[in-house]
């Protein structure tokens, strides 16, 4: 039987249809995206991973309304980029020519979009004389004399700890071990820390203090030393907790910091961001703070800066609302909801602060002995790099291949990666 | 007779298993999000619900978000449904019955476009949209979703088509109907059931759907409910109750349109079975 042959007048006409169908359906979009001006107000939009935080949250966008009460012709509005996904996001929106005015990033982020020319350069936006930065979290802003970003946020690392289970917080790794051990009993464990794939950086946030704090690093600036002993080293007594089932497996960040909340966990390693939120959800947790207890005085940080897309229409405006963030009163606003985090600038801490959160002191101190959880002179590549060294670590711990090796295979391929 | 009701036992035991087995992570959600802290970290599970609780669903309603976010799913699933299913039909058609230049190619390039990851598409797409206004717009959204699930529609209903005798269609020529009306009137009718099938996968997909949903909207006002639900997952803390809460909720509405689209399967299936 002759199948019948469709008519080309037919397929033409049908494509016709739906090119205009789709066109049509295109012209009808509800908006377009980053800044718009409507009336002669300005609106930038400001992307944070932050924004989403129970706790600081609503805060954050108080302080932007503050901003918004204080200007006649800029309106800030908070973008809403959940936290799992928001760099890859971001960094898509902005590679397509779009995405916030105005970005909080992490540094591995930060660096990538910066050397791929996304950031908009601030040196001609931004006098950074009139302010007094603070000098150890800011270095890592400026790339090659260019200025990429003002500091949001500094947050350095220390060991969270239940105060009613452990009086007395452990001084020397040892003893850290040997606590964890003995207040694992039943469903309550005496350390979480993060150790499954899905949570990539967050493992690299962890294993950053065991490396440093075991007097390792991950390059010394010009070659990848991710194999090195003193990272063996590091990297072994993370997986030596991990053996030791003082850990409750398996459970994620989430989790494990609502166990602690329930005081079924009783040390973390954590940033001071997280004291605020810990205050906020759970009020009368008896917890305190104390400098983690390794061989060396050095332990990651979180450095978050405030950025400009460079596909920004507004960057003038956008640059305003970063000085406007850097006066004084406004950075003593955002220190009081970042709680133990640093900002840009040095501020007073205010009595009513160290009331409520009396170990403020021993985060402020940690300053100068922290660094960013970046590969230093691999910046651009650090997620890359990340990636490869949390895949073969978690193998190791998986028991898939001893340790050295997986560091070993990590060097390998990490330095085939950047060449 | 003692065989007969052990027969049966066994085959509402068999039938309750499975039914458990659908129904535990749907439940599990519900008993999670009515769980306080000292629940949720206890030795034990709890396996029963705690309508003391129950506050959660009213104060995830309450802020009005969800209710926003799931009726933008709601618009997007729908959207996409009947995109899909409106040019699934046609072209399942058109590769089941007419015979054109390049036919098996088009079939191929149908089935690879299965093969490629959504993520892979996200930059591409996102920089097309851009050019053409359609970030940050449920229109968009719907339109991508679409071409995603276009292909794998099409191919069902060309499946389904293929099942239907040519002989049928004579008739209807002999009587002087129109390709068009051939499909309408003959085809569409005896393909329901496949039809509710492909409208059930395409639903699910754009209600599931997040990669495209994160990256293509900005505003929170259309946001979906997969993008809303993650944004819950803060950097310090996750509000595990409220997240399961609004989880329970939005699987609802997928399971609502399932059971409803079930309906036209079953009827599909049994039409014509009995014989006058």
């Amino acid at each position: 039987m002759r199948k019948p042959r469709v008519r080309r007048a037919t397929v033409a006409a049908a494509t016709v249809v739906g090119l205009a169908a789709v066109v049509s359906t295109g012209c009808g979009s509800d908006s377009g995206s980053g800044s718009g001006s409507d009336g002669g107000v300005t609106t930038l939009t400001f992307a944070a991973s932050t924004f989403g935080d129970p706790g600081r949250g609503p805060q954050l966008q108080e302080w932007i309304d503050e901003f918004n009460a204080s200007q006649d012709e800029i309106r800030v509005e908070a973008a809403s980029v959940p936290y799992p996904t928001f760099g890859q996001t971001v960094l898509t929106q902005m590679g397509g020519g779009e995405g916030p005015d105005l970005v909080r990033f992490d540094m591995p982020e930060f660096e990538a979009a910066s050397d791929a020319g996304l950031i908009a350069p601030l040196d001609d936006l931004i006098d950074v004389s009139e302010y007094d930065l603070l000098e150890q979290p800011d270095q890592f802003m400026v790339h090659d004399d260019v200025r990429h970003g003002i500091i949001f946020e500094a947050s350095n690392y220390a060991m969270f700890y239940n105060a009613d289970l452990i009086p007395e917080p452990p001084t020397t790794y040892d003893a850290f071990f040997e606590t964890a051990q003995a207040l694992t009993s039943g469903d309550v464990f005496g350390l979480a820390f993060r150790q499954t794939e899905a949570e990539e950086a967050g493992v690299w946030q962890d294993i950053f203090n065991y490396v440093y704090g075991f007097g390792g690093a991950w390059s010394d600036g010009e070659n990848l030393t991710i194999n090195s002993p003193e990272n063996l080293e590091g990297l072994q007594a993370y997986k030596d907790l991990y053996d030791a089932n003082v850990i409750p497996r398996g459970a994620d960040a989430a989790t494990f910091r609502r166990m602690f909340a329930e005081g079924k966990v009783a040390m973390e390693l954590n940033n001071g961001g997280y004291a605020t939120h810990l205050r906020a959800e759970s009020p009368d947790l008896n917890f305190n703070v104390a400098p983690i207890p390794f061989p060396e005085r050095s332990q990651g940080a979180i450095l978050a800066p405030i950025v400009i897309n460079e596909a920004s229409s507004a960057k003038d405006e956008a640059a305003t609302f970063i000085q406007w963030a850097l006066e004084p009163e406004n950075q003593v606003s955002l220190q009081e909801i970042l709680g133990a985090s640093s900002v840009a600038t040095a501020t007073e801490r205010t009595p009513e602060s160290l009331q409520e959160l009396p170990f403020l002191p021993t985060f402020d101190e940690l300053t100068d002995s922290s660094l960013p959880q970046i590969v230093l002179g691999f910046e651009a590549q650090t997620p890359d790099i990340r990636k490869i060294v949390v895949q073969n670590v978690i193998a190791a711990l998986q028991g898939t291949v001893d340790l050295q090796t997986a560091l070993d295979t990590a060097q390998e391929q990490a330095t085939e990666l950047v060449g | 007779m003692n065989r007969l009701h052990i027969g049966l036992t066994l085959r509402i035991v068999a039938v309750l298993a499975v039914m458990g087995i659908a129904v535990f992570p749907l439940y599990w959600m519900f008993v999670t999000a009515l769980s306080s802290d000292a629940d949720l970290f206890a030795s034990e599970a709890r396996l029963w619900p705690d309508f003391s609780q129950f506050g959660v669903f009213v104060d995830a309603l309450a802020e009005g978000e969800t209710v926003r976010w799931l009726r933008n799913s709601l618009v997007i699933a729908v959207g996409t449904t009947a995109m899909s299913i409106g040019l699934g039909i046609p072209l399942g058609y058109a590769l089941s019955r007419f015979s054109f230049r390049g036919k098996v190619l088009t079939t191929v390039v149908l089935l690879l476009t299965q093969m490629l990851p959504e993520a892979l598409m996200v930059v591409p797409l996102f920089s097309l949209f851009n050019r053409f206004d359609l970030l940050d717009s449920l229109i968009g959204l719907i339109l991508a979703n679409s071409a995603f699930v276009l292909p794998i529609v099409a191919l069902i209903l060309k499946g389904a088509i293929d099942g239907i005798p040519r002989e049928l269609e004579e008739a209807g020529r002999v009587d002087g109907a129109r390709p068009l009306t051939m499909l309408v009137r003959i085809n569409v009718p005896l393909i329901a059931p496949s039809i509710a099938a492909a409208a059930v996968i395409a639903f699910f997909h754009a209600w599931n759907e997040f990669v495209f949903a994160v990256t293509f909207i900005y505003a929170p006002e259309t946001q979906p409910a997969s993008v809303g639900i993650a944004s819950f997952i803060g950097e310090v803390g996750t509000p595990v109750q409220t997240v399961m809460a609004v989880a329970f909720m939005f699987t609802l509405p997928a399971v609502a349109f399932y059971l409803f689209a079930q309906k036209y399967v079953v009827a599909g299936m049994t039409a014509g079975a009995v014989k006058g």
